[in-house]
């Protein structure tokens, strides 16, 4: 994909996008349906920035968890998720702010055990403890009833 | 976008990427399904741990009944997740390279 020739920074037609050479900031409605969204977004972005393919596919799966996560647990919340992407020397720095929440570290692994047999397994539980296995860092801060996760993954 | 149909050789084929959105698809199909079945993931891009709860559902109830899931085809990304996941313990697993 094509960098606009001649533009550092802009901000996208759609309202709420901010693009620049390092970093994309956008709102998410709080729906499943804001996945796609998400993907294309920042996989354009990735795709401008030459993010490595071995980064790309993790910082999608650890991003769409969290806001997976953010969508489940809040479903009375109608306040937007804040997605902001940062890149810098090939490593790719992501932070999802939720607003008018209550405190849930999401950085806790909960230690799933994944050597259960079949008949023990349950579905779900499973893309917390995973995010811990794809990615460099990652941090949870909550203040002022707005929580916000940000990870890192580099390629190693 | 997400697909999920029969291949040819009666084949589950899956395409694109099967997140928290699509699972609701992809479970409808899998519901529908009985005895031992292959999935073949070559045109599988991405898959969530919410596309991994709708393969641990089907194979719960394939293999009580005597059946199972076989997924062929896993690219390297999906088959770190089944890894990180222990699901090459509870799956019969195949890469495209064996």
């Amino acid at each position: 994909m094509q960098r606009p020739a001649g533009v550092s920074s802009r901000r996208l037609a759609r309202s709420g996008i901010f693009l620049s050479e390092r970093c994309m900031q956008t709102k998410l409605n709080r729906s499943y349906d804001s996945l796609e969204e998400m993907y294309e977004l920042t996989e354009r972005f990735f795709l401008n920035e030459d993010v490595d393919l071995s980064i790309r596919f993790p910082v999608h799966f650890v991003m769409e968890e969290l806001f997976t996560n953010m969508v489940k647990y809040q479903p009375d919340n109608s306040n937007d998720i804040l997605l902001a992407v940062k890149t810098l020397d090939g490593s790719v720095s992501v932070s999802l702010t939720d607003f008018d929440v209550d405190d849930f570290d999401v950085t806790v692994d909960r230690n799933v055990n994944t050597e259960a047999p079949l008949d023990e397994r349950t579905p779900g539980g499973l893309g917390l403890h995973l995010i811990h296995k794809m990615v460099d860092s990652i941090n949870y801060d909550y203040a002022d009833r707005q929580s916000t996760v940000t990870f890192t993954k580099g390629t190693n | 976008m997400f697909q999920i149909d029969f291949g040819n050789d009666g084949e589950i084929v899956c395409t694109g990427r099967l997140d928290a959105a699509q699972c609701e698809k992809a479970q409808a199909f899998m519901d529908g399904v009985g005895d031992t079945q292959t999935l073949d993931f070559s045109a599988l891009e991405y898959i969530s741990s919410a596309g991994l709860g709708v393969l641990l559902k089907t194979q719960k109830r394939l293999v009580g009944s005597g059946g199972g899931l076989k997924i062929i085809n896993v690219n390297n990304h999906i088959h770190d997740v089944f890894r990180y996941s222990g699901f090459h313990a509870i799956f019969d697993i195949e890469t495209p390279g064996g």
